[in-house]
């Protein structure tokens, strides 16, 4: 690596010297986390108990994966609107796989490896193409949407194959195989962005692609890369996903790339690249999670939650934007 | 030069794309001869309930085409979920002058009305929802719609809750949790209105929570589990659609419940729903035809096209001889009924 793309990388890691302000709009998303966390326990005897507190984090863990490997995308400069069209792919792949060969290994295995194939297809037509990464996952998602639809006629592929749920359901020591799974794929990524030299290179493509390109690094390989993890991502969790529902829905991943890129800038990570973190997108889905698990818990009018997550997104970013300001 | 692999790269994936296209038309022409031309306009076309409801249109077609001697083709147009293309696609279809008449399920039926009348005299039936303001009206508000194959869903609602009632009457409190649609529906807003309506008149019945499962199981899944970290002595779930009910008893399972000790119902009559009623999992259901409402309405439509007698209104819960609200007792009485489409 040589000094430029160094340059990029310490103005994002180099540790500096917060002032009390400064600290607040940093951890801006953690702080909003807290609030609504200590809001919702003095409000509902319901929400810090083991049985909330692993609901929540099961329920999410689709989306946590999604976003955590979006983070690689939005941190390289791009964007991948693909993410629910590929989750509904490797779903409804699975669920056909499962009923046809009954082979639960097989069926949930597929899911991954399909996610990394339409991945790649994303990210080879992007640097080949030249077609900035938003148009370019925007047109794969039809394709994709597609070939799901195809696959199931429009309609679902329901799986009664023993076993098939247990990856969606089952627990151990009373937490879900899916929010340990989920764990286990936020630590990778959270490793591979912060402590690898591929991570270094992804921060460096966002932040100046040319100057990363002088640098000597292939940025057309590293933007495959990161479409490669999001869409092994995007399998995994769909793998997670249609053993929950026992079924594959052709449009079950609808609207998931939207809260993926949601929950990653509510997070903090810059939309303009070259910024951000796994653990802010973790935290910014959970942020959302705990406003509808909230509302759910306290019974108040679901019409109202859109506004209020609304709001709350607009704070956090907005606090956000306000501290790149200031640098 | 050095932008030829790029565009040669291109080309290949427009190609791809025409080809794929090309394959899957069915090269069929609007209005040839002396038959008539249907367009079926789907709220989306990707959807199972709407594919059943084209499925009906399709097998009646066929049937017509025998009994009468005439041609009758058919054409469906995706909707995508979106007012304002299907808004747009019943404007073309009715000035192209291609399309004898156009069988539509509304995504937005209040809002369809806007592109009446149409430039062509092309009569229109509707499936499920009517077209113009009032949802629970199924006759005709709109000139140029000339039958209506749906029930009003308030009545449906009503009649869902008064089985909660039914199940509630020796249990006090009985909790009871509605999971609707969408909350920014028309459609769902009147049925929960009538949902608390009626739970309203009852003392004994406690609306725990309202959720939202957007007719989607994963959703409910998640409104669901929410809803039962605060209310585990729970007595029932009232759901408008079946595809939320299974996400449901997804979360009872996964809570601990067992789906049959509570009051569990769904709306949509899917052969899952089916087979749940069947195995005492869910109380009841609230059955749909999609199929035959689907050849209901071409039958309407050809029969208004011939200018025959024309029903304005055609009860979609009498399509089938069963009760609109079936319970397992129902379904045994009736062992070759598997339900009209999966969703």
């Amino acid at each position: 690596m040589t000094e430029a793309a160094n340059t990029t990388v310490t103005r994002t890691r180099a540790r500096r010297k917060f002032s009390a302000k400064e600290l607040v709009i940093e951890y801006a998303v953690l702080l909003l986390l807290a609030v609504v966390l200590v809001a919702l326990a003095i409000l509902s005897p319901s929400f810090f108990t083991f049985g909330n507190i692993v609901n929540i984090l099961n329920q999410n863990a689709p989306l946590v994966i999604i976003a955590a490997a979006g983070t690689f995308v939005i941190i390289s400069g791009n964007f991948d609107l693909s993410t629910g069209a590929i989750y509904s792919v490797a779903g409804v792949v699975a669920a056909w796989l499962a009923v046809t060969t009954g082979n639960v290994a097989l069926a949930l295995g597929a899911a991954p490896v399909i996610g990394i194939v339409l991945g790649a297809f994303n990210g080879t037509v992007i640097t080949r193409l030249r077609v900035h990464s938003f148009l370019a996952t925007l047109a794969s998602s039809m394709i994709f949407t597609t070939i799901a639809v195809l696959i199931t006629g429009g309609s679902l592929i329901t799986v009664t194959t023993p076993g098939f749920t247990a990856l969606g359901r089952n627990r151990v020591g009373g937490v879900f195989i899916a929010v340990l799974v989920m764990i286990v794929v936020v630590a990778i990524l959270w490793f591979v962005l912060s402590r690898t030299l591929f991570g270094r290179r992804v921060y460096a493509v966002g932040g100046n692609a040319e100057a990363a390109e002088l640098s000597g690094i292939h940025v057309d390989r590293t933007r495959i890369l990161v479409f490669v993890i999001s869409g092994l991502a995007a399998g995994t969790a769909a793998a997670i996903g249609v053993s929950r529902i026992a079924s594959g829905q052709p449009l079950a991943g609808a609207g998931l790339e939207l809260s993926a890129i949601a929950a990653v800038i509510l997070g903090g990570t810059s939309i303009y690249g070259g910024i951000g973190a796994v653990w802010r997108s973790v935290a910014g889905v959970f942020l959302i999670a705990l406003i509808g698990n909230g509302f759910d818990l306290l019974n108040l009018n679901p019409q109202l939650k859109d506004m209020v997550t609304g709001f709350i997104i607009l704070a956090a970013v907005g606090l956000a934007a306000a501290g790149r300001g200031k640098r | 030069m050095t932008h030829l692999p790029r565009i040669i790269a291109g080309a290949g994936v427009l190609a791809l794309g025409v080809s794929l296209a090309a394959c899957s038309a069915d090269g069929g022409g609007a209005g040839d001869g002396d038959g008539f031309s249907i367009v079926f306009l789907a709220s989306s076309s990707q959807n199972g309930y709407n594919q059943a409801v084209y499925e009906g249109v399709q097998n009646k077609a066929k049937e017509l085409e025998k009994e009468l001697g005439i041609s009758i083709t058919t054409k469906i147009q995706d909707g995508q979920f979106d007012a304002n293309t299907q808004l747009s696609q019943l404007q073309n279809a009715g000035t192209t002058g291609q399309a004898s008449g156009v069988i539509v399920v509304p995504q937005d039926g209040p809002g369809l009305a806007a592109a009446f009348p149409l430039g062509n005299d092309i009569p229109v039936v509707s499936v499920l929802n009517p077209i113009g303001p009032d949802i629970d009206k199924m006759e005709p508000q709109t000139e140029g719609v000339v039958s209506t194959v749906a029930s009003p869903p308030s009545a449906g609602a009503e009649r869902q809750a008064e089985t909660v009632v039914d199940y509630c009457k020796d249990i006090d409190p009985c909790k009871i949790g509605l999971l609707a649609g969408l909350l920014n529906s028309p459609l769902d807003v009147a049925r929960i209105a009538a949902w608390k309506d009626v739970l309203g008149a009852h003392d004994n019945i406690e609306i725990v929570g309202t959720v939202e499962g957007a007719y989607d199981r994963d959703k409910s899944l998640t409104a669901v589990s929410n809803l039962l970290q605060a209310n585990k002595d729970i007595n029932g779930i009232l759901s408008n659609a079946d595809q939320q009910t299974m996400g449901a008893q997804i979360a009872l399972e996964n809570a601990g419940i067992d789906p049959s000790s509570i009051f569990l119902t769904g709306g949509g009559g899917t052969t899952e729903a089916v087979k749940a009623v069947r195995e005492g999992k869910w109380t009841n259901d609230y059955l749909n035809y999609p199929v035959s409402m689907g050849e209901a309405a071409l039958e309407q439509l050809i029969n208004k096209l011939r200018g025959e007698k024309v029903e304005a209104v055609v009860d979609a819960d009498t399509l089938v001889d069963l009760p609109s609200m079936v319970t397992k007792e129902d379904l045994d009485a009736a062992p070759d009924f598997t339900g009209e489409w999966n969703g």
